[in-house]
């Protein structure tokens, strides 16, 4: 629960610093899908072979967890606009954070299986 | 008699909306405001969009656990023209909501905002400056320019 404890301005600083970080990290992800024709880069074999790099799925696991966490932060911000009682944004914010564990859980087990971690 | 009429009519009017509130519908409405409410509008609406695509994308790579067949099925939905006009719309959202977001974060830090001073008539919001604008115009710029180069991917087999 410390995490509803958090001061709204560090909760910002939190959503800003994993938009910046998740920018360079996209950007990257982006790049595998350029450096060969964009329809061969989507073959089976070959992102198979790029989550076998441990390098590339560390890397997906961290744009998983950054834009989960900004993602549904910013979900959360706009929902707390919207109607303003510590009720509604207690519940929003449990939600949200429910929403952003399954995200990353689901999406972890991806990694993990498509790795052969 | 028209004064004293229209007089009490504004008063009800006032009175039917002392709550002040609009809801979702003055969060919506960007004809009252300049840029900075369209931009602040595009923000939230690029967001919940790509938060949307995130949650769908996560779900679409799952299929890679299935083996070879799941994974081109689920290719054959979304390599198709709808689906890459769709992948257009995410670069574009994407691109302008990275722009903007970094704006934001120097407004925030108070780079780029102006002196504040004493209001005068016309009352231009020093806040309010070409600064924040061509930031805002900066941003629509390379989001046309991404969906351009995206769509020379997407559709011209280029790389």
């Amino acid at each position: 629960m410390a995490l509803l404890k958090l001061r709204e301005s560090q909760i910002m600083k939190i959503h800003y610093l994993t938009g910046i970080v998740a920018l360079f990290a996209v950007a990257i992800h982006i790049l595998f899908r350029l450096i060969m024709p964009f329809g061969q880069s989507l073959l089976y074999q070959n992102v198979i072979s790029n989550y076998h790099n441990i390098f590339y799925a560390l890397l997906l696991e961290s744009i998983l967890i950054l834009i989960s966490i900004h993602g549904f932060n910013g979900l959360r911000i706009i929902l707390v606009e919207l109607k303003q009682s510590p009720r509604w944004e207690s519940t929003i914010t449990i939600l949200v954070l429910i929403s952003m564990i399954g995200i990353i859980a689901y999406g972890t087990r991806t990694i993990v299986i498509a790795s052969g971690l | 008699m028209d004064v004293a009429a229209s007089n009490s009519k504004d008063i009800a009017t006032a009175s039917s909306s002392t709550s002040g509130r609009e809801g979702l519908r003055g969060w919506l409405n960007p004809t009252r405001y300049g840029w900075e409410r369209v931009s602040y509008w595009l923000q939230r609406l690029t967001g919940l969009g790509l938060l949307i695509y995130f949650i769908g994308h996560v779900y679409e790579t799952s299929s890679l656990t299935n083996g070879i067949n799941a994974w081109n099925s689920m290719l054959q939905l979304t390599q198709t023209l709808g689906g890459h006009l769709f992948l257009l719309f995410v670069i574009g959202a994407s691109t302008f909501h990275t722009v903007n977001g970094i704006r934001l974060i120097f407004t925030e830090s108070g780079k780029g905002l102006g002196k504040p001073g004493r209001p005068d008539y016309p009352y231009h919001a020093a806040s309010l400056n070409y600064k924040q604008k061509s930031g805002i115009w900066v941003a629509i710029l390379l989001a046309c320019i991404a969906m351009l180069y995206g769509g020379m991917v997407l559709f011209g087999e280029g790389r």
